[in-house]
């Protein structure tokens, strides 16, 4: 095990649906400008950067973050970009991680930025079939994207899996309650961009499919923004300390991809009504903290759509398997419940900014360690086809 | 083998040149470009042209099989196996029947090239191999049904499946998909191989049921609310947007009896008794009552958006049955709903 490594500041812009206002270049750099302020340092300390931006048509232009180099303040610096599918900030989080815990340097800033709506389907007069389609490029050229496979149709088919697996889970009414949870935790979310909505259960249930037996109000926004956080060494992180600065402490770090084709060998193959992933990047995660899940209070986690964030609990070991369901009937996330999950309201109410979206996670469990006074949270990253990627961090306050 | 010439980037998806102008939150003018991102491709299709080739002119699907470790992939994504370290795998010819791995996903929002085809459906299957086994890894394939629109009950896990080639093939994944055995006769499954046109498409037989007063007379309230309908979309230029650049004359059969409406022009005109000649599409639902909900909260314009599910979930649950696939009559219905709301609230 390396070095200890401490998050010491966070920044944050707004979560919209359409930035016409702001190229991503302004988008990056504001959300960097307020970790730097939240940090407490001068852009100059920094050694080192990484920057997820998950897809390059999103952005409209190939290595798109050649550009951002000296607009957060890296010139001369090394800045490494991180791609991978929906859990690309948590993976750009582990590479920053790395570069301090080998002790390669003190400094490292960490951002994801991402735009999205700018893609336009000029036939439907609509951009959404355009992002549907451009998220439609991570599916293979040969096997699936031919056949018309996309996200919801991806994440879709492992829910449709698990409710085989285990009948009776995932009711409807379980997860339009989750659903209006979440509304309920981002209207506390000042960067959200549902901000001011109210979805209710009913609404939930009566919705549209988008993807049998997916509804809409049961699926991540597309969103632009970015958000920014600063690693620090152990030793910065003390003396931040020394001056009243509170660092929040990575304490575990897991990760795991499983294979890209399904089959019935969970070593060799993706089986469909698993999210392995999960479960292998929150074991090790805790493993390395020396912490059950028990010990966890607070989780943000990447809700692409509502039963996958009900699946990817149990596979946390919350609940057990096929018991899902519990989350909300035995009200273990609800209000006054063992648990607190996605107080930003996740990325279907706080937003979804791929590149970034689980930078704003842990945004939000620093929040409310502060302002709960809590001790132990964890955040989670999912992404690329059929939720195959799994990144996992415990976060620690310590008193 | 002829192939239908088609354009990869349909002509109507391409942008114009143009530059505009919008307004920002803080009031301030923007600009926005019309631009695409764009490169033509001829994808090589490499080691896989051997499987692709083997659909398109053999009609077999083979998969690769590790002598090792003896597990069977299809389709064929490795040469070597790594659990046994690269073990060179060897080709073998399977089945043209298998199971699903789970209910297959019923696909109704569509990424852009695609959102002419839904409602589809995607599906995992393993196939049977000579040794009266199934593959190791599953095959993901189009999942169809000889009797009309796709929806759940069809398939469920491990429904027996076969697989179906298309009379025109060009070398892709798309040449074969499944239709579950129970849809087929014995010979049927034993033919190999069973193409496209072997099959009768779009069977929908009517269901038996019998015409009850209440039945009836809901279905008076439906034919009086959708000739109210098509009054007030004649009102909402967005609602008449929703209809543009569409033809259908569409029968409505229902356990209380039938109806039938034709949208043209932007209009929608409701007519009592069946169509007199072909209708374009048939619509069958047994209980009209789904129907009266989802068109009185249509007119309603001022409650709760969300009292009644659209009508393309009544499709996907299969109450509502079509009689072929062509969900966009039914989009386009479901889209006035929110349109005839906008525009009652913006004046």
């Amino acid at each position: 095990m390396g070095q200890q490594v401490a998050i010491i500041g966070s920044g944050m812009t707004q979560c919209r649906s359409r930035w016409t206002e702001k190229t991503f270049w302004e988008l990056a750099q504001e959300a960097v400008a307020n970790a730097v302020k939240d940090a407490g340092i001068h852009i100059n300390e920094v050694n080192a950067g990484v920057v997820g931006i998950y897809n390059d048509i999103f952005e409209f232009q190939a290595i798109p973050e050649s550009g951002l180099q000296g607009i957060v303040g890296l010139a001369n610096k090394p800045l490494m970009r991180v791609s991978s599918g929906g859990a690309t900030g948590a993976y750009s989080m582990l590479a920053g991680y790395n570069m301090v815990a080998s002790g390669q340097y003190d400094l490292v800033l960490v951002f994801g930025v991402e735009k999205a709506l700018d893609c336009y389907d000029y036939e439907a007069r609509s951009a959404t079939p355009a992002v549907v389609q451009t998220i439609g490029y991570s599916w293979d050229p040969w096997f699936e994207r031919p056949l018309g496979a996309h996200a919801s149709a991806s994440y879709a088919a492992v829910v449709q899996a698990y409710m085989d697996e285990h009948p009776g889970d995932l009711t409807p009414m379980a997860r339009a309650k989750v659903v209006e949870l979440l509304c309920q935790h981002a209207q506390k979310n000042p960067y959200a961009q549902r901000l001011g909505e109210k979805v209710t259960a009913d609404q939930v249930l009566n919705s549209r499919f988008i993807v049998h037996p997916i509804r809409s109000l049961e699926t991540c926004v597309y969103t632009e923004g970015a958000c920014a956080l600063i690693f620090a060494s152990e030793k910065v992180a003390r003396s931040m300390e020394r001056v009243g600065h509170a660092p929040t402490w990575i304490s575990g770090v897991g990760a795991a991809n499983e294979p890209y084709f399904v089959g019935w060998d969970i070593n060799r193959y993706k089986v469909l009504h698993r999210i392995y992933s999960d479960h292998l990047a929150t074991k090790r995660a805790l493993d390395m903290a020396h912490l059950s899940i028990k010990d966890i209070q607070v989780i943000e986690l990447h809700d692409a759509y509502i039963p996958q964030l009900m699946i990817t609990l149990a596979e946390m070991g919350v609940v057990p398997l096929g018991r899902a369901n519990d989350l909300v009937e035995e009200g273990i996330i609800m209000p006054g419940g063992r648990i607190l999950v996605n107080p930003s309201g996740g990325l279907v109410f706080g937003g979804h900014f791929v590149g970034g979206s689980n930078m704003m996670s842990t945004w939000s469990v620093m929040r409310e360690f502060t302002e709960q006074n809590l001790q132990f949270g964890m955040i989670h990253g999912t992404g690329a086809s059929l939720s195959m990627y799994g990144c996992v961090f415990v976060l620690e306050r310590r008193s | 083998m002829a192939t239908e010439k088609k354009f990869v980037i349909p002509p109507a998806m391409l942008p114009e040149t143009g530059m505009r102008e919008v307004a920002g939150n803080d009031g301030k003018t923007y600009l926005v470009r019309n631009d695409a991102m764009f490169t033509g491709m001829q994808h090589a299709q490499g080691e896989f042209s051997e499987f692709f080739l083997a659909l398109r002119d053999e009609c077999r699907i083979f998969g690769h099989r590790c002598p090792g470790c003896n597990h069977i992939i299809v389709p064929p994504f490795e040469k070597l196996c790594p659990p046994c370290n690269f073990n060179k795998m060897t080709k073998e010819y399977v089945l043209d029947i298998g199971i699903t791995v789970a209910t297959p996903v019923i696909v109704v929002f569509a990424p852009a090239r695609f959102k002419d085809e839904v409602p589809f459906a995607l599906g995992y299957v393993y196939l049977a191999t000579a040794d009266n086994s199934f593959t190791d890894s599953a095959l993901f394939l189009r999942m169809r049904t000889t009797q009309g629109a796709i929806r759940p009950g069809i398939f469920g896990k491990e429904t027996p499946v076969k697989i179906v080639f298309r009379d025109v093939r060009r070398g892709e994944i798309l040449d074969i998909f499944a239709v579950p055995q129970s849809e087929l006769t014995a010979a049927q499954i034993a033919k190999t191989p069973l193409l496209e046109s072997d099959l009768e498409w779009n069977r929908v037989e009517t269901p038996h049921w019998t015409v009850t007063p209440e039945r009836a007379d809901a279905l008076k309230k439906v034919v009086r609310s959708f000739q109210l309908l098509g009054e007030r979309i004649a009102t909402s230029p967005r609602a008449i947007k929703d209809l543009a650049n569409w033809e259908r004359n569409v029968e409505v059969r229902t356990g209380g009896g039938t109806f039938w409406f034709r949208i043209q022009d932007g209009t929608l005109e409701v007519h009592d008794g069946p169509h007199s000649g072909t209708a374009n599409l048939v619509l069958t639902i047994e209980d009209p009552m789904p129907l009266l909900r989802w068109v009185e909260n249509t007119l309603n314009t001022s409650g709760e958006s969300l009292t009644s599910p659209p009508l393309t979930d009544f499709v996907i649950e299969g109450r509502l049955l079509l009689n072929k696939t062509e969900l966009e009559t039914v989009t386009r219905l479901d889209r006035i709903t929110r349109s005839l709301r906008r525009d009652a609230n913006a004046g």
